[in-house]
């Protein structure tokens, strides 16, 4: 008995393309469209790490209180713009690494947006933060 | 069109840095017009948000001490300065006994800050 011939379907074995294009520009809107640019600004501070000082800081050292939303610079009243101008007469720049340290201290309750701004200052006129811990 | 188009996402693909921030955290952030557009690849970034709590790496911690050792595991094989940036995000309005902690133990395991805020608008 014959057997019957297995019909032979015309095939095309070519994948179809044409709409690739298109599927990969709307990939490209998607990512477009659902990414957010962030764009962080900053300020960067290197504090020392390590061993707590036991000595006293020499007198010379400048030193910035934060008391609240009070500014002081060695122990004189002033503001974030004369914090500014004193630190810029300071010349950190052309100082050596131990008279670049800017001591800060603050009190309880002092605000980030302060303490952000002190570090900022010092951090411009490239001086060296010394964070003041108050013994317990 | 398809080649150029699937080029174009693969590079979207690579170039893009998957945020590792928690969305949902309200940072108020404090200003300057010292701030500038940061060019460093950071390490870890640390969020104190605005009821005090601490997050690293988007996950909330208990305290500073936290902070310290995760920090101070991410830079255990750091050989340069450039891998030692650690991102600082903090709300403008919390005070200091919630912030320095934080700030000393990212100092302490050996961190740079990079301290986020805003330019100020004068």
């Amino acid at each position: 008995m014959k057997r019957p011939k297995k019909e032979k379907k015309n095939r095309d074995m070519a994948i179809p393309t044409d709409s690739f294009s298109d599927i990969a520009f709307l990939l490209i809107i998607y990512f477009l469209v659902a990414t957010t640019l962030i764009k962080v600004k900053s300020i960067t501070a290197d504090l020392p790490a390590g061993e707590k000082s036991t000595q006293a800081q020499s007198e010379k050292t400048p030193i910035i209180n934060l008391r609240g939303e009070e500014v002081f610079f060695n122990d004189k009243k002033t503001s974030m713009k004369e914090l500014n101008e004193r630190l810029a007469a300071l010349e950190l720049a052309k100082q050596e690494a131990e008279k670049r340290v800017i001591m800060l201290e603050s009190a309880q309750g002092t605000p980030y947006e302060n303490y952000f701004q002190a570090l900022a200052a010092i951090s411009a006129h490239d001086g060296v933060v010394a964070i003041v811990e108050n013994e317990k | 069109m398809g080649d150029i188009a699937f080029l174009l996402i693969i590079f979207f693909l690579v170039c893009s840095e998957v945020s590792k921030d928690n969305g949902k955290l309200k940072v108020a952030l404090p200003t300057s017009e010292h701030v500038t557009k940061t060019t460093v690849d950071v390490v870890a970034r640390v969020v104190v948000d605005d009821k005090g709590d601490i997050y690293f790496d988007g996950s909330r911690v208990d305290n500073a001490k936290d902070v310290e050792w995760g920090v101070r595991a991410l830079l255990t094989n750091t050989v340069t300065d450039d891998q030692r940036h650690v991102q600082f995000r903090c709300d403008k309005s919390q005070p200091r006994e919630v912030f320095e902690p934080v700030l000393q133990a990212i100092a302490s395991a050996g961190g740079i800050i990079e301290a986020v805020g805003d330019n100020a608008v004068e």
